[in-house]
């Protein structure tokens, strides 16, 4: 008996804990791995990230000489933040979202398209960091941000090909 | 007694039939006998010697050797000593003889080895499917080296089901699970019920089994494995990612720096008190107390948050890299987890006092699902269920790893092997832990955070390890390997020893306390079911059954992505 | 006559309105223990419109019998709550007496055992032998202080028998004092919450006897539980504790409302803080305030 008004009083003290949510946003701490962000100015396409990645969610492919397409597939992420980590440019923060249940899985993904020049030494890949230099160089045009298509591939600029739309790469 | 004495000492017993050893520490053992031996050596040491069985593991050393490997593993706790008796089986008939008649508990070990690795115990009495699901055809045993990791076996027949032995007489079929309230994760029970006892029970479980450990030797590196291995279980994650961390390194030699050792020292123990606190709740909801299951939790949220602070995630820290840690506990973290553990501790000493004279809840625990040392002896029962009957092992004294062996700590007992008893002893263990984590604060070192590894791991290395999860000893086994991955990884979680226990824990008791009963060793079903992934499609049309349900996901995942395209 | 039937539907019409409100009500309370939210006050309409809402899938052995215990089971709780009296005379006066009413709660609870066996399944069978047990041990407490009112007044009228009959005494009424002891000690089992809710154990027998019913037929029984609260409390109140200290009609109403809400907040906080009782010992516990029952009834027959 003297224990269960022991444990009366217990009950009563704390008041009510719970939280507004989801009505009232809750806050995350400093540190919380949340979704990955990529920076698309930062980014120079060295796949660090992708060969880091725990679950083999970040594909990093090249689609022709100048662009390579890196693909973060969020449905198996484990949001470790290896790849994080590992950017030499700090391209990618682990942001703070982890409200991410959706009915289109295109909202798990992200996509970075990289223009990489060559080297005229070595005739290794780099990415201009200066986009309005990148704008001078023949074959980069980024009409179509909607369906983020590339309106033409680097060639078909001067022979006036149409739009090319088979770039996009099917992935998992 | 070291590592050498014992080597002597099986070497004058059993002479001619030890063929190698690997003396890998003053604490590790690896001992290759002959095939024929093996069961006279486990008998001497597990009878005579009084060694408690640890682990049975099968491997599949063909490209290597050219044989297949069996291994079983026992502990000598009074001695620190961890050690591992392995035989190699020629590949064309990779039959050994069963150890499960003299020691008990390695009966689950050999079922799985057979299902899996297709190694033969000869003599199991019970050899009936244990992990891969009932369709699953004969002949493809998963971990084999030829068998890919994603193969998807055609032969796969849907409707095959479990046969289950013959109730005993006067007894009805009461099933538990794999739905049942109580139950967090889907494990069948088969009651053989008389009136309102329990007479018998048969297990049928391993409905969460992921295909881990193929995963880890085909397609992940050492890195990405502890990303892994922290899911394996949905409470003790850091658990398992330290002990893999901690094979790894035993076998490649490789030492974390002090400072890592005393943050995964520390982040164990928040794991611990996270998990007995969730556990008291749930024995509670399971006696019908909802109210002491709503504060338990109350209590219980500081902990998480501060883990979220520390590294990023409530519960799956992502902590461990091989050869150290990720992430720091910076001094205000350090100041802000004081005073965490301070609420915690006065809130807790109330809850035990009010929960220690309380005889509702005594009358529902108290001689229920009792274990005595022989049964924990037999089945190799772990962590709180060996110490509620008066056994006393713990990792973290016996075979010290982290930063354990520079903190002290106590080893909570009881006598009375109990639901009771349990509780006790888990609630106390709260205690235990915040005084572990203090020390740790204090003893703190400055320093790095990861060894520097230059080279590529050497293979064909050997590492075992040890750690006292919440729920009682997880052992890993490692096999370096190739290509910046283990060759074999094996992971026995303490659930898999504490639930060949249950069928005796719960005979001539009421069907009312089968529950608490079950629940009173904190079983992790994700933990003992981690082996290989099931993705069946199957063409025979039937209602509900399996393959329906399958197909029916299919296709709205298609669906979904035709949409979207 | 009109005045017993008015009164009577009366006690129909509240019983129906109140008692999902008094149900949300605990549910609250609980939660406040519990240092959480709780659900809205209105859960519970919700709940049960929305059961009923739901599609009608029937399993089980016998669905017809499943229907009928379903219906049943709300039909005698109004039933009861129809002759008792809540607030004004007994109802039920000129349609039968005491023994009626031991009749009507007798069948309350063998609608859960019609449902639990014409479900039958093994966690309903063993829930419905729990229920059982429980019923053959607990009925005869609710039929000794029925018995000793009437040995008291002398009569079996309900309007007798059900204003504080047991005291109805020379002197100190020792029977009735017995038997008010007996009946708080045993309420919470009477009304099946926590610690004595063994047949319907969620955690042990998932629901037991209600383990094939969903959608509307589960709306009528958990309609029927939050109603067996109101009526018991209202038997509790007319047997033990009838007074309202005024003639007004409106405030002797209001208090009998008072009174029930008090008994509900009584029954919570118990359920609240107690773990559940196993079968075995939640009978020992009815059987010994049976045998004490009887020596009031012993006690009672010599006038006390």
């Amino acid at each position: 008996m003297l224990s269960k008004l022991k444990e009366t009083l217990l009950c009563l003290r704390p008041g009510k804990v719970t939280l507004p949510y989801p009505a009232q946003a809750q806050p995350t701490p400093e540190n919380f791995r949340g979704v990955p962000r990529w920076n698309g100015d930062k980014c120079i396409g060295c796949a660090g990230c992708a060969s880091n990645c725990s679950a083999r969610a970040i594909l990093v492919t090249d689609i022709c000489q100048e662009i390579r397409v890196l693909n973060y597939i969020g449905n198996r992420c484990t949001y470790c933040g290896r790849c994080a980590e590992v950017c030499p440019e700090k391209a990618i923060t682990m942001s703070r979202d982890f409200e991410q249940a959706t009915n289109d899985v295109a909202d798990l993904r992200q996509r970075l398209e990289l223009f990489m020049s060559t080297c005229q030494r070595c005739g290794r890949c780099f990415k201009i960091s200066d986009v309005l230099e990148q704008l001078k160089m023949p074959g980069y045009r980024f009409d179509d941000f909607e369906q983020a298509r590339w309106v033409c591939r680097s060639r078909s600029f001067f022979e006036g090909d149409p739009l090319v739309d088979d770039i996009r790469i099917e992935l998992d | 007694m070291i590592a050498r004495q014992l080597f002597i000492l099986l070497k004058d017993g059993f002479g001619q039939a030890i063929k190698r050893a690997d003396l890998a520490s003053d604490q590790r053992l690896f001992i290759f006998v002959e095939p024929a031996a093996l069961k006279g050596i486990c008998y001497y040491l597990f009878r005579r010697y009084d060694a408690r069985y640890v682990l049975t593991m099968g491997a599949d050393d063909r490209p290597y050797s050219g044989n297949f490997l069996v291994a079983h593993n026992f502990a000598l706790d009074r001695d620190h000593l961890l050690f591992s008796v392995l035989a190699y089986l020629p590949s064309d008939n990779p039959e050994v003889e069963t150890i499960s008649d003299v020691v008990p508990a390695a009966s689950w070990g050999e079922r799985e080895m057979w299902d899996l690795v297709g190694i033969r115990p000869v003599g199991h009495r019970y050899l009936k499917r244990l992990v891969l699901p009932d369709g699953w055809p004969e002949g493809v045993h998963p971990l084999r080296k030829d068998v890919p990791w994603n193969h998807v076996p055609e032969a796969f027949d849907s409707r095959r089901e479990f046969t289950f032995d013959e109730p005993p007489e006067g007894c009805t079929v009461v099933p538990f699970g794999p739905f049942h309230p109580t139950l967090d994760e889907p494990a069948h029970f088969r009651l053989y019920v008389e009136g309102e006892f329990v007479r018998g029970c048969e297990y049928r479980g391993f409905m969460a089994h992921r295909g881990i450990e193929k995963l880890a030797e085909s397609v992940m590196g050492y890195d990405d494995i502890p990303m892994l291995a922290e899911r394996i279980c949905g409470i003790c994650g850091c658990v398992h990612s330290v002990a893999y961390a901690q094979a790894v390194e035993s076998a490649a030699a490789i030492t974390p720096p002090r400072r890592a050792e005393f943050i995964r020292t520390i982040m164990l123990e928040l794991e611990r008190l996270h998990s007995h606190l969730l556990w008291v709740g749930l024995a509670c909801h399971v006696l019908g107390f909802d109210t002491l299951f709503m504060h338990a939790f109350r209590i219980r949220e500081p902990v998480m948050r501060i883990a979220e602070k520390i590294s990023g995630n409530r519960k799956t820290y992502s902590l461990c890299v091989i050869g150290g840690v990720r992430c720091d506990i910076s001094l205000e973290l350090q100041l802000e987890l004081r005073s965490v553990l301070e609420k915690l501790e006065e809130e807790w000493k109330a809850v035990v006092a009010a929960v220690s004279g309380d005889r509702n809840i005594q009358r529902r625990t108290r001689g229920v699902g009792v274990a005595d040392p022989a049964l924990v002896k037999d089945s190799a029962a772990v962590g709180p269920v060996a110490r509620a009957a008066g056994v006393d092992i713990d990792c973290r004294r016996d075979h010290p790893y982290a930063a354990y062996s520079r903190v002290s700590l106590e080893v909570i007992t009881e006598q009375d092997g109990d639901v009771w008893s349990r509780l006790l002893v888990r609630m106390k263990e709260v205690f235990q832990s915040t005084r572990i984590i203090r020390q740790c604060l204090e003893k703190m070192e400055a320093g790095p955070l990861q060894a520097a590894i230059e080279e590529e791991l050497p293979a064909a290395r050997m590492g075992l390890s040890s750690v006292e999860a919440p729920r009682g000893e997880s052992h890993h086994f490692i096999v370096t390997g190739e290509n910046n991955r283990p060759r074999r990884w094996r992971v026995r979680a303490p659930t898999y020893q504490n639930l060949q226990a249950v069928p005796t824990m719960i005979k001539d008791q009421r069907i009312a306390d089968m529950t608490i009963s079950l629940a009173s060793i904190d079983p992790c079903f994700s933990c003992t079911d981690r082996l290989e992934t099931i993705d069946v499609h199957s063409g025979t049309l039937k209602v509900w059954t399996q393959e329906e349900l399958l197909r029916a996901t299919q296709s709205a995942r298609s669906a979904a992505r035709g949409e979207n395209a | 006559m009109i005045a017993s039937v008015t009164a009577g539907l009366l006690n129909v019409v509240m019983v129906l309105l109140v008692s999902p409100f008094l149900h949300g009500l605990q549910r609250k309370i609980v939660a406040r223990i519990q240092a959480r939210q709780g659900p809205p006050l209105w859960q519970p309409y919700y709940d049960l419109l929305k059961l009923a809402g739901k599609e009608d899938i029937e399993v089980g052995e016998v669905p017809a019998m499943q229907r009928f215990a379903a219906y049943l089971a709300l039909a005698v709780v109004l039933t009861i709550a129809f002759v008792l009296p809540m607030g004004t005379a007994a109802p039920g006066a000129s349609i039968g007496d005491a023994i009626m009413l031991v009749y009507l709660l007798t069948l309350m609870g063998i609608c859960t055992i019609l449902a639990g066996l014409a479900a039958g399944s093994t966690y309903s069978l063993v829930g419905i032998s729990r229920e059982m047990m429980s019923m053959v041990t607990l009925e005869p407490l609710f039929a000794v202080a029925v018995l000793i009112a009437g040995l008291h007044v002398g009569s079996l009228h309900l309007d007798l028998v059900l204003k504080g009959g047991v005291y109805a005494v020379a002197g100190i009424p020792w029977s009735g004092l017995a038997m008010l002891a007996l009946m708080l000690l045993a309420f919470q089992a009477f009304v099946q919450r926590i610690p004595f809710d063994t047949s319907e154990a969620e955690t042990e027998l998932i629901e037991g006897p209600l383990m094939e019913y969903s959608g509307p037929k589960l709306a009528l029984f958990k309609y029927a539980q939050m109603a067996k609260l109101v009526v018991f409390a209202a038997l509790f109140i007319g047997l033990f504790a009838p007074w309202s200290g005024t003639s007004n009609l409106l405030i002797a109403w209001l208090v009998f409302w008072l009174k029930v809400v008090v008994l509900m907040l009584f029954v919570t906080a118990i359920a609240a803080l107690h773990a559940r009782y196993r079968i075995d010992q939640a009978i020992r516990y009815f059987v010994v305030m049976d045998i004490a029952s009887l020596g009031a009834l012993v006690v009672a027959a010599y006038g006390h």
